[in-house]
């Protein structure tokens, strides 16, 4: 309760000052999604490839993302977008299966901003390990509007945390992994790895965790939102 | 969005028959217009629409489908399918997807589904004769063995038969002589009419006409006929469509036989009847051990028929009733009437009615009164006649000897209050093990008073006796369920991993205790395990849902064993309880892991009421 007062008000205060125009409506379209159940509301799934785990120091490779609506996760909605990075992606090419070719249809980090914001709009944001995706696009935010902003959404891995808790007195390394969270929910191992298939991943990941917390009508996204 | 980037989704779909046969454009096209819903056990249901016809692709879990009325239709998980009768037949789905496992679900749209119809031929075929084949399904299964057995297997090899220039009585004679209904008539080795007992009544005695009349002027000429070789369906078809009753069978142009609408009643779903007509029709030991020779063919039809097991055994225990009631009528012309009331009693699985093939015979006499010489000789007599009757017709002797023949258990109803009276007040866990079989007792034949006595003395003893009953509780947590399985494997719960499973002693057997012990702290009368679980439903300190619970997890066992033994003699092996892993379906595992869990949370149960154990 008083969670969901405190996150309401900081979208109230954060909206309220807010200069971009953009920024302000994707604040005032999530304020009425609060209320509502996880089927009715509409939720958006997303993943972020980076260069490293630093929001300071590392950046955005892609971004993934696919709409889930009452209950239903659109596979034809599904998007991925690529965006243009500064020096080479070194290291991480390997994990992530890019090579510096194909970042040639990349967008550059500003217009992926926008873009992604034009599409949460009316959604709310679904991440596993939400934290980490949100303060990358805070810190992209900050850095373009001079302000600081604080995101809110779903984070599967905090809800799977939480259940774990429930069910045994610790966690193990690992288990919180999306992988094993998903094995848990019998949800099938998937190979290939990029921002839309982690999106997917996650996305079915919460769906199966809300049906077996009590079902897509019975809980709200208040509950659940951080 | 560019599909090839979903690659887990699009691998999945294009394994899948009959997408396989889809080119790649079709393929992408597809998988763009999915929908993914997940469903959990906790709905129960999955919401189908029947508005918004769609393809359900299983990814993951398990799912059955029934009619309203919870008929099976089908069971379907990784890569089967459901919604497609909706789609093809454009009739609204009544049909119930229930969530036997949670998973996921990969939506295909109707237009979308169409579309890939109208693309690909052998994809549209593909899911037309898989319609099919369920509307067959639906339909029901006793008709299963009726469409494909052919008529040849119906026949007697024995030609009755006339030339058209006998006279009617001599066929009346001849029909009466061979107690058939009807005659066929040749001339000159071909066939030229049939005569039937209703001729004889309309077209002769109705008409006044003599015995000396010729066949030839009122034989139905030119009969239908049908080929040896056809389906007794097409035989049934015939039949119902001309409105006849017979209909002679021919070879190669000649006539063989005559097959009767009495012949095709008698082929269908009543063989167990017509075997335990032909039991009670037998005079001698000699004829009873011929026709018991059917047995083991009559369980094999009942488990092809997809019986339940529960209806199996009772057909079983009917049929061994039935043996059991002749021997002793047959002992009986020989030994004359008993010098005083008895009972014939069964025991175990008899008593129980779930008797499986092999099962070895578990009885005993109870007598009215104390026996004399003369008594105690003509009741060891008609024991051993019966007892080595019984051996003969395939119900071995009991190694444990608890058989009427032994004259420890051929005593009289004193007698048996007194052993049971021992049982109960100073129970020996180890004598009562021994002891447990004769707690599930049933009347065969003889007076049902002396049982009755017997068994309100036996409930009224052991009714709320919370020794007893702890020590029988004792007893029936020895042996435990397994755990379920793991690839080839067993897993017990002690983790250890063993090659097989015995169903009987680590399954059916657990639930039989268990059922036992509930029945005999409640004072009920049943014997039957389903029946004692029903009746304990509403019982002050009872969970339903516990007792629905334990009778579905039996009826599964049980049923798994009856497969498992059909199997082994198809396969010509010996029969045995013991199940192998590797013979069964990844659903069919997780339904025996499920019983298996049912069982332990009831012995938990159990040990909690009358044990005070946690």
């Amino acid at each position: 309760m008083l969670a969901k007062l405190f996150i309401k008000s900081v979208i109230h205060y954060q909206s309220y000052r807010c200069q971009d125009k953009q920024l302000r409506s994707y604040q005032q379209a999530l304020l009425p999604l609060l209320d509502l159940t996880i089927r009715k509301a509409p939720l958006l799934a997303l993943d972020l490839e980076m260069t490293g785990l630093n929001a300071k120091s590392d950046q955005i490779i892609s971004i993934g993302l696919i709409p889930i609506i009452n209950g239903q996760i659109k596979i034809s909605q599904g998007k991925h977008q690529l965006i243009k990075i500064e020096g080479s992606v070194g290291q991480s090419a390997t994990i992530h299966g890019l090579v510096d070719a194909d970042l040639q249809q990349a967008v550059s980090l500003e217009e992926a901003l926008q873009w992604l914001l034009t599409e949460a709009t009316g959604s709310v944001l679904v991440a596993h390990h939400a934290p980490l995706d949100l303060s990358f696009i805070e810190q992209a935010l900050h850095k373009q509007h001079q302000q600081k902003h604080r995101l809110f959404a779903i984070d599967t891995l905090q809800i799977e945390h939480q259940r774990l808790l429930r069910k045994q007195p610790m966690i193990k390394e690992g288990e919180l992994r999306l992988t094993n969270c998903r094995n848990r929910y019998n949800l099938p191992h998937y190979d290939a790895h990029n921002a839309l298939v982690d999106a997917l991943s996650c996305a079915e990941l919460l769906l199966a965790q809300v049906s077996q917390m009590g079902g897509l009508d019975a809980i709200k996204v208040s509950e659940l939102i951080r | 969005m560019d599909i090839t980037e979903l690659q887990p989704i699009t691998n999945f779909i294009k394994t899948l028959p009959p997408f396989d046969i889809l080119n790649d454009q079709l393929i992408h096209q597809c998988c763009q217009s999915l929908s993914i819903v997940y469903y959990s056990k906790n709905a129960l249901l999955v919401h189908v629409d029947s508005n918004e016809a769609q393809l359900y692709i299983v990814r993951s879990g398990a799912f059955e489908v029934t009619t309203q009325k919870g008929d099976l239709i089908d069971r379907v998980s990784d890569g089967q399918y459901f919604g497609f009768s909706g789609m093809l037949s454009g009739e609204k789905v009544v049909n119930k997807v229930h969530i036997l496992e949670d998973g996921l679900i990969y939506q295909l749209p109707l237009k979308s589904f169409n579309q890939l119809r109208a693309a690909s031929q052998p994809f549209d075929r593909f899911f037309n004769q898989a319609f099919a084949k369920r509307l067959r399904h639906q339909g029901e299964l006793k008709r299963k063995q009726i469409t494909t057995r052919r008529i040849s297997s119906l026949i007697s090899e024995k030609l009755i038969s006339l030339d058209s220039n006998s006279t009617i009585q001599q066929a009346a004679i001849l029909m009466s002589e061979k107690r058939v209904s009807s005659l066929i008539i040749i001339d000159n080795q071909q066939l030229t009419g049939i005569l039937t007992d209703r001729d004889l009544r309309n077209r002769i005695l109705a008409k006044g006409l003599n015995g000396d009349t010729l066949i030839k002027r009122v034989m139905t000429k030119n009969p239908i006929t049908a080929q040896k070789e056809a389906l007794i369906f097409e035989a049934m078809l015939l039949m119902s469509e001309k409105n006849i009753h017979h209909l002679p069978i021919v070879e190669n142009g000649l006539p063989i036989s005559m097959l009767t609408s009495t012949d095709i009643m008698r082929s269908q779903s009543s063989q167990p009847l017509l075997l335990i007509g032909q039991i009670d029709r037998q005079n001698n030991l000699e004829s009873l051990v011929t026709v018991s020779k059917q047995l083991p063919s009559l369980l094999q039809n009942l488990i092809n028929s997809d019986a339940k097991a529960q209806e199996i055994g009772r057909i079983l225990t009917l049929v061994t009733d039935a043996l059991t009631k002749r021997l002793i009528f047959i002992a009986q012309l020989q030994l004359g009437n008993a010098p005083m009331k008895f009972c014939w009693l069964s025991f175990g699985s008899q008593a129980r009615q779930d008797q499986a093939a092999g099962a070895d015979q578990d009885n005993a006499l109870l007598l009215e009164f104390e026996t004399d010489d003369s008594s105690k000789r003509y009741f060891k007599q008609l024991a051993e006649l019966v007892c080595d009757g019984l051996n003969s017709c395939g119900f071995p002797h009991c190694p444990g000897n608890i058989m009427a023949k032994n004259p420890k258990w051929n005593i009289s109803l004193q007698q048996w209050q007194k052993n049971f009276s021992y049982w109960i007040t100073t129970p020996q866990p180890q004598a009562l093990l021994n002891a447990t079989i004769f707690f599930d007792m049933r009347p065969i034949y003889g007076d049902n008073k002396l049982f009755e006595q017997l068994q309100s003395n036996i409930l009224k003893q052991t009714k709320n006796n919370d020794i007893f009953l702890a020590a029988l509780t004792h007893n029936a947590v020895q042996q435990i369920a397994p755990l379920g399985f793991f690839k080839n494997f067993v897993i017990e719960r002690d983790g250890s991993e063993v090659k097989g499973i015995d169903l009987k002693h680590k399954g059916v057997a657990l639930i039989n205790d268990i059922a036992r012990i509930y029945a005999l702290a409640n004072g009920l009368t049943a014997v039957n395990s389903k029946q004692r679980l029903t009746a304990l439903i509403g019982t002050t300190g009872i969970n339903k849902q516990d007792m629905l619970n334990l009778i579905d997890a039996l009826e599964f066992i049980a049923h798994k064993r009856l497969i498992n033994q059909g199997v082994q003699y198809e396969q010509g092996l010996v029969l045995s309880n013991y199940l192998i892993p590797s013979n069964l379906s990844p659903l069919a595992r997780h339904h025996l892991k499920d019983a298996f869990k049912v069982i332990d949370d009831s012995q938990s149960g159990i040990k909690l009421t009358f044990l005070r154990q946690f």
